[in-house]
C-alpha cells in the first residue's frame, strides 16, 4: 500500500503524555490565538469594556450551572474547590463583592480558559478551552440589547469572521406554553422538544398529557418561527398573554434600532430557567458550529446582566487564511542589525555564532531567506 | 483543512444510513424533490448529485456527522439519536424503519435482574436508574437475545420489529422504553444557514408522511 509504513505502529502501554482533552498549543497556531485575543480585547475596551481577571479555582457550589461537569479538587482545609467552568457565574460575583454600589452599567470583558471535567458525548473532545467575553451589568433595555448584538457584530468583522446573528427568546415559548394553560412535567417536557424542534415529541407529549389539537398546533408552529424579520410578524400573531406580547414587542424594539442583520428563532427555548431575555448566537458558514453565545440573565444578586462568549477554539478555525498577517523574519549578524531590523518591521533572529555554514544550515531550516548586518541594516549573502 | 472540493453556498449534505433504511430513505427525498437516485453497487462511500452530497454512513455514525456540522442533515432512526445523545434537531418523523426498544427476558423468567445487555447502554443506564433496578450493563454488538438465552444477563434491553425472532427463541418483552422511527435529523447551525433549502425541504417531508400514512 503506498504511503503506509510496513512497520506496524506500537501503541505504548505507558501512560499517555496529556490527560484527555487537553493539548500543545505550537507557534503558528499561538500566533492565531494571540491575534484574536489582542484584537478582540482592543475592540471591548474601545468600546469601554474595562478588563478584569477571575482565580481559575473557585469553590464548589451545587447552585453552580456546570457544577456537575467541572473539574474538583479538595484544598488544604477540606473544602471542595472546582475549575472555573464559565465566566459569568464568576463575573457575578466580583460584581457583587466588588462593585456593590455600580456605578451601572458596568462594562466588564476577560478572557482566559475554562475546564469542563465531562464534555457532553465527544471522547477527546477539548476539555481544556478559551474563551474571551463582554458582559454589560446593571441594565435591562432595548438599546443595552442593541449595544451586546451591535458589539458581537464588530467582534465577528474585527476578525474576519464571517458568521450569521441569532436571537431568541426563551421565555417566548415559556409564556406560549402559559398561555396554553400548561404547567409542570408537561410544560418541561415540551421545552425540550421544542428545542429540539422535534414534530414527533410533540405529537407525543400532546398524547401523554392530552392536548387538544389548537394546543399542540400552536406549539407545532413554534418550532418553525425561525428566518428573518418575518418570524416577528408571525410570532405576535401568535402570541396571546401579556409576557409573550411583551417579548415580541421587546424583540421588534430591537430588530428596528440596531440597523443590524438579524436572523430570529423564536423556538429557542434552552436554559429558559437561566435566560431572562434575548439569547444570541453566531454561526459560521462551512463551520455548522456556533462561534458565540450570550443572552440577558439576572446575577445572584437580583442584578439584570447579559453578555457574550466567544469560542478561541472555534474562531481560530474560523479564521480568513492569511490572518495575523506574518512579518519576514531575517536573521541579524549582529546586535546593531537586530535593532535596525526590527526598527524597519522585520523579525530579527540574533545570529548566535560566527560559523557561516551553521548559520546557512540553521537558516535554510528556518525558512530565513535574508540575512542583515550593521546599523545601516546592509543585507548580506545567506 | 478538509478535502471537500468548493461548492456552492447552499450546497446540501446528507448523512444516510447504509442498508437497508438508505433505499426508502433515497426514495423518499427523491420524491421530495431532490435530485438522488440510489447509487451504484460500488465501494463508494461518497456519492455526488447536483447540489446535493450524500455520504453513506454506519447508522450510529450519522447524528455525530451531522451534530458536528460535516453534514448539514441526515436521517436515522430514533432509537440510535436518543442513545447518541446529540443536540440537533429531529423535525420530521419520517414513519418507515418502525421499530421499539424492550426490556426482554426468557418467557417465564421473574428472578431479580442483575445484568442487562444492551446495543444501547445510555439508554439503559437511563432506564434501569429510573426504575431503580441496580443492574450492570454489558454493551454488545450483535445477536442481543443470545445474552439471556446463555445467561451471560438476566435480560436484553434491544429492538423489536416484528417480534419473530423473540417468539422463536422463547423470549417475551416485559417493557417498553419507546417507540422508534426514521428520522430526518438537522444541524443547528444548517437549519439556519440553508434554510432556503432546508426549509422547503422540511415542509414537502412533512406533506409526504402525511399523504403516505
Amino acid at each position: 500500500m503506498l504511503g503506509v509504513s510496513s512497520v506496524p505502529a506500537t501503541i505504548s502501554p505507558s501512560a499517555p503524555l496529556l490527560p484527555d482533552g487537553t493539548r500543545d498549543v505550537l507557534p503558528d497556531e499561538w500566533s492565531q490565538r494571540e491575534y484574536v485575543r489582542w484584537s478582540l480585547s482592543e475592540l471591548f475596551r474601545a468600546w469601554g469594556y474595562q478588563g478584569v481577571e477571575l482565580p481559575a479555582l473557585e469553590y464548589a457550589s451545587a447552585a453552580h450551572p456546570l457544577d456537575s461537569r467541572a473539574f474538583k479538587l479538595i484544598d488544604t482545609g477540606g473544602q471542595v474547590l472546582a475549575l472555573r467552568s464559565e465566566f459569568t457565574t464568576a463575573l457575578g460575583r466580583l460584581v457583587a463583592t466588588r462593585y456593590p454600589a455600580g456605578p451601572f452599567p458596568l462594562r466588564l470583558q476577560y478572557g482566559g480558559q475554562l475546564w469542563l471535567r465531562a464534555q457532553t458525548s465527544e471522547l477527546g473532545r477539548l476539555r481544556e478551552f478559551t474563551q474571551v467575553g463582554a458582559e454589560l451589568i446593571g441594565v435591562a433595555t432595548v438599546q443595552s440589547d442593541i449595544e451586546l448584538l451591535a458589539l458581537a457584530r464588530a467582534a465577528l468583522d474585527r476578525v474576519g469572521v464571517k458568521a450569521d446573528l441569532e436571537v431568541g427568546f426563551p421565555g417566548f415559548v415559556d409564556a406560549v406554553l402559559e398561555d396554553a394553560g400548561l404547567s409542570g412535567a408537561a410544560r418541561d417536557a415540551l421545552h425540550d422538544a421544542i428545542d429540539r424542534k422535534s414534530g414527533a415529541d410533540i405529537d407525543l407529549a400532546a398524547t401523554t398529557y392530552g392536548l387538544s389539537s389548537e394546543v399542540t398546533g400552536v406549539l407545532h408552529r413554534l418550532t418553525d418561527l425561525y428566518g428573518g424579520n418575518e418570524v416577528l410578524d408571525e410570532a405576535g400573531r401568535m402570541a396571546q398573554g401579556t409576557r409573550a406580547r411583551a417579548a415580541v414587542s421587546h424583540l421588534r424594539a430591537v430588530a428596528q434600532g440596531g440597523d443590524l442583520t438579524l436572523l430570529f428563532d423564536l423556538g429557542v427555548s434552552r436554559r429558559y430557567g437561566y435566560y431572562t431575555g434575548m439569547t444570541f448566537r453566531a454561526y459560521v458558514d462551512g463551520l455548522n458550529q456556533p462561534v458565540l453565545g450570550g443572552g440577558r440573565y439576572q446575577l445572584a444578586n437580583g442584578l439584570p446582566g447579559a453578555g457574550f462568549a466567544m469560542g478561541l477554539e472555534r474562531l481560530v478555525r474560523a479564521l480568513p487564511p492569511g490572518l495575523p498577517p506574518h512579518p519576514e523574519t531575517v536573521l541579524a549578524l549582529d546586535l546593531p542589525a537586530l535593532h535596525a531590523a526590527q526598527q524597519a518591521g522585520l523579525r530579527a533572529e540574533l545570529a548566535w555564532t560566527d560559523n557561516r555554514l551553521e548559520l546557512k544550515t540553521y537558516s535554510a531550516l528556518r525558512g530565513i531567506r535574508r540575512w542583515v548586518q550593521g546599523r545601516e541594516l546592509t543585507e548580506v549573502q545567506a | 483543512m478538509s478535502s471537500q472540493p468548493e461548492r456552492s453556498a447552499n450546497h446540501l449534505t446528507l448523512a444516510l444510513p447504509k442498508g437497508r433504511i438508505l433505499e426508502d430513505a433515497i426514495s423518499l427525498l427523491s420524491r421530495a424533490g431532490l435530485p438522488i437516485t440510489m447509487p451504484e453497487a460500488s465501494r463508494a462511500l461518497r456519492h455526488e448529485f447536483p447540489g446535493v452530497t450524500v455520504l453513506e454512513l454506519r447508522n450510529q455514525d450519522v447524528p455525530v456527522y451531522v451534530d458536528l456540522g460535516v453534514a448539514d442533515a441526515g436521517i436515522v432512526g430514533k432509537d440510535v439519536l436518543i442513545e447518541s445523545g446529540r443536540a440537533v434537531y429531529e423535525p420530521v418523523d419520517l414513519r418507515f424503519a418502525p421499530c421499539h426498544l424492550s426490556l426482554i427476558r426468557e418467557v417465564g423468567a421473574s428472578g431479580p435482574i442483575h445484568r442487562v445487555g444492551t446495543k444501547y447502554p445510555h439508554v439503559a443506564r437511563q432506564y434501569l436508574a429510573e426504575k431503580g433496578i441496580p443492574a450492570e450493563i454489558v454493551k454488545l454488538n450483535g445477536n442481543i437475545e443470545l445474552a439471556t438465552l446463555t445467561g451471560l444477563a438476566d435480560a436484553v434491553i434491544d429492538l423489536v420489529q416484528t417480534g419473530g425472532t423473540l417468539r422463536a427463541n422463547n423470549l417475551q418483552e416485559v417493557d417498553v422504553l419507546f417507540y422508534s422511527s426514521a428520522r430526518l435529523i438537522v444541524n443547528r447551525a444548517a437549519l439556519k444557514l440553508r434554510r432556503e433549502r432546508l426549509r422547503p425541504l422540511i415542509a414537502r417531508l412533512r406533506e409526504l408522511v402525511r399523504e403516505e400514512s
